[in-house]
This record gives structure tokens, sequence and C-alpha cells, in this order.
């Protein structure tokens, strides 16, 4: 019924057969020379088109947000008037906020942060045509210094980390995708643990869930999540934010204990984004560790 | 004439989708697959290996180009595959008599909703047969339904110019070809 000529059935052989090698090939560990030439190749034809489509689709959709925010401008100005009351009370609270600030600072320092050289990029794609991985695009490669492995941050905390440097263009793998893991700890204790994009058994729903090695740790809504550090600052760098803790999920019988987390950043909407490209000169391994020895000594 | 153009424009859809569809700011879980629309509209108009070729170009593009992060060469088999099943399928049954018939919109829209479908379900299924802890039963069905959905919604955009391309040099190609010849073919 279904005849065809033997030549078209020898070319779709080939082409099968083909495609099978390039899957294989890329399915070993490592990078090979074949598959990666493709994907310079390709990164190579994808970086200017990439950089037109910006500069055209810039202003177009600044006009789409001016548009679609127009018929809300009366509730715009209530709505103003109402955020003009509370900023006066906030003045007030400044005080407040500042020490907020500072604890921030002393969380950075306390880990070690700190000489960490940013290249600033921005996100130039969020989604995939299949829809399975969480990645972005940014428009800073190898020529800007990015390499594969680097922690990438924006002005809130962790986005994520470089799986693919091109040329001109590197790939994110967002701290949200489920084959993402970070070592992280928790911001006062300092307990260990793995914030991951998987879903984890009987955990309840959330973009990031943090597994808490230790089943003793006070973990409580509201506490707050740092990146660990791995050796050499990659792929993450110590002291990083990812986020706090929404809600705590202990079920009886579980090895770890589960936190839903509430990530620092909004990873469906990336604009500006710094990917760290230089750590500072001493190994900042010892450096994390509170001055403080933890008496239970669990780590 | 009719080869470059066609060349031309599935280039051009191919990097539609990767800088331009890949970047609308929506949230959703799974974008329009416009590819899928041009290899298709591409396979309803030529022979089977013309087909496949076309659909492992694509394919092998859409592996490459960022941000693509699965395993190089995925896109590329399910694509040839579908690109020369599409094919052969109408060929053999599709068009009546396949003499002087031209594909209608309506036909190559409805078998680019059936492809993105199947496009859709192979993905999943290797997610799910390759243990991509990215993919479970329940996320790939809704990815599958929406990725269809969009891909049937924005199709139109890709399936009627290049139809439209196909059918209008083929015949001024073959305008002058008598006999029982189908003028198919690149």
């Amino acid at each position: 019924m279904f005849r065809d000529s033997s030549r078209s059935r020898l070319t779709l052989l080939a082409l099968v057969a083909a495609a099978v090698v390039l899957l294989v090939l890329d399915g070993r560990a490592g990078t090979d020379p074949v598959t990666g030439t493709a994907r310079a190749g390709a990164e190579l034809a994808f970086a200017p088109i990439a950089d037109g489509v910006s500069r055209v689709t810039g202003p177009v959709a600044t006009a789409y947000e001016g548009v679609r925010q127009g018929p809300g401008a009366a509730e715009r100005i209530a709505e103003l008037e109402e955020a003009n009351a509370g900023l006066e009370s906030e003045l007030r609270s400044a005080e407040l906020d500042e020490g907020r600030a500072e604890q921030l600072e002393d969380l950075l320092h306390l880990s070690g942060l700190g000489g960490y050289e940013i290249v600033p990029a921005q996100a130039i794609t969020h989604v995939t045509s299949q829809g399975y991985e969480h990645t972005a695009t940014l428009d800073a490669g190898t020529g800007s210094g990015v390499e594969k492995d680097m922690t990438v941050v924006n002005g809130r905390g962790l986005v994520g980390k470089v799986v693919q440097a091109g040329a001109r263009t590197s790939t994110v793998q967002l701290a949200t995708d489920h084959s993402s893991s970070v070592g992280a700890r928790l911001e006062g204790s300092g307990k260990i643990g793995v914030v991951g994009g998987a879903r984890v058994p009987g955990a309840p729903e959330a973009d990031l869930t943090y597994e808490l090695f230790d089943m003793e740790a006070q973990i409580e809504p509201g506490d707050r999540i740092v990146t660990l550090g791995s050796h050499e600052g990659a792929p993450f760098v110590p002291g990083v934010p990812i986020g706090t803790v929404e809600e705590v999920h202990v079920s009886p019988g579980a090895l770890s204990r589960v936190a839903a987390i509430e990530p620092a950043v909004d990873h469906a909407s990336l604009d500006a984004v710094g990917v760290v490209v230089g750590g500072p000169d001493d190994d900042p391994r010892d450096s994390l560790l509170p001055p403080e020895p933890d008496p239970e000594g669990d780590r | 004439m009719r080869a470059a153009l066609t060349f031309a424009m599935v280039t051009i859809v191919v990097l539609a989708q990767t800088t331009v569809v890949n970047r609308l700011p929506f949230d959703w879980v799974a974008g329009p697959d416009l590819v899928v629309a041009a290899v298709v509209v591409v396979a309803l108009t030529t022979g089977p290996a013309a087909a496949a070729g076309c659909g492992f170009a694509a394919g092998l593009a859409l592996d490459a180009l960022p941000p693509a992060e699965h395993t190089l060469g995925t896109h590329a088999l399910l694509m040839c595959a579908a690109g020369y099943v599409v094919s052969l399928l109408y060929r053999n049954t599709g068009a009546p008599g396949g003499l002087d018939s031209r594909v209608s919109a309506w036909t190559a829209l409805g078998v680019t909703a059936v492809t993105a479908l199947g496009m859709g379900l192979s993905f999943a299924a290797i997610g799910l047969l390759t243990g991509d802890p990215g993919v479970d039963l329940t996320d790939a069905a809704v990815t599958v339904a929406l990725g269809t959905l969009a891909t049937v919604i924005a199709s139109p955009l890709v399936v009627l110019p290049i139809l439209w391309t196909r059918n209008a040099f083929a015949e001024i190609d073959f305008a002058t070809v008598q006999g029982p010849m189908t003028p198919r073919g690149w």
C-alpha cells in the first residue's frame, strides 16, 4: 500500500543513521568536537540575528506596554495616590530598611563574598519550543569572558549557571530547571542542603524546593537561603541569596526535611543579569564558615 | 527557483522560531512550533526523500541553535521521520489521483495540527523513556496539549505563505509540461 522508491528509502535510512550518530555522540559525557562545532556554528549565525531582533522589538515592546496600560490610567492614578500615602509611612520605617540592608551586607561578607567581577548581560530568550527546559539565553559570550559553569546573578539573587558559552551568546540553566541542584545553606544557622527545581516526592508544589539534610535543624517560613559555594567558585560562588522559605514539610520517616522556597529572583521575567566571571584571589572555601563552629558539628 | 525560495522560507521560519517566538514575554509552558508547520507544508508538496531531508536539516538547526539544551539530533530525527511519514501517507492515501491536485490550505493546516500533536507526544515519550527528570506524565500531557494548541493557532502564519509559494511556482515552472506527470519535487 505504501509504495515508495528504494532510493527514497535509502535516503531516509541515511538521514536516520546520521541523526542517531549525532544523538550518540552528543549523549556521551564531555564535549564532542563534532557536536561542539555544530553548536558553535549555529551560535555564530544566531548572535547577530538575535541582536537585530532585540533592536527591532525593543520599541515595539515598549509601545505594547504603553497601549496595554493606557485604559488602566485612571486606576493607576488612584493606585499612585494610595502608594504615596504608603510611601510617607514607609519613610518613617526607613531606618528599619537600613538595618535590613546591613543584614544583607553582613550575610554577604559572612560568606566571603566580595571582590567578584561581574559581566552584565541581558536575557534574550526565555522559553524553549518543547517547554521542558528552564533555560535562558544571554547576549554575552566567551568574547566578554563568560565561560561554562559560571554563576549568573541579578540584583535580587541567584539566577542559575552557564551551561553553554558561545562567542557572543551563552545559555543559562535556571535554578528552577528540573535537573538543577544548588548547594545551599540557611542564613542564620548555616545548615546545608540542596536547592533544586525538581519535584521532591511528598513535598509541596513549588518552583524551588530545599532539601535539608539535618532532621533536627530549625527551619521556619521566612528563613533566607544562600548558596553554599563550590570549590574554585564553579559553578556556584558562595553567599548569593536564593530565596525565602515559604512552607516547611515534614514527612514521617523521611531522611531529610523539605521546604518550598519562594525564589529571590523572578525567573519568568529575567532581564538584566550579571555573570560572575572572576572570583577573589583567595580560595573562599574556608571563609564561608561562620566564626563560631556549630557545636553539633553536623557540617 | 522553487527550491531556493522554499529553502529561504524554511530558514527564516527556523530563525524566527529561535529568535522571535522563543523570546515572547509570556510565561507559557510551551510555545508554538512553527518549524513543524513549515516541514509539513514542504512534505505535502514534495516526495518522501526530499521531505525527510528538509525535516532533518530544519531539526538539526533547531538542535544546534541556542537555547536548546537537549541532546543534539533529537529534533533532527523526529522532524526527519515526521517529514517522511507525512509525505509518504499523503502520496499514497491523501491525494486523489495525484494528478494536478493542489494541496488545499485546510488540508495543510489539519495535517500540521496532527503532526504537531505527534511531535509533542514523541518528544514527551523520548523524555519519559530516557528518564529525563523534567518530564512526568501530567506535565507532559499539559505541555503537549498547550504546545499543539499554540502551534495550531500560529501555524497559518507559516503554512499559508509557504504553501502559496510552492503552489505558485509549481505552476510557472511546470506549466508547459504535458502528460501524466505530477509536477512535484524540488
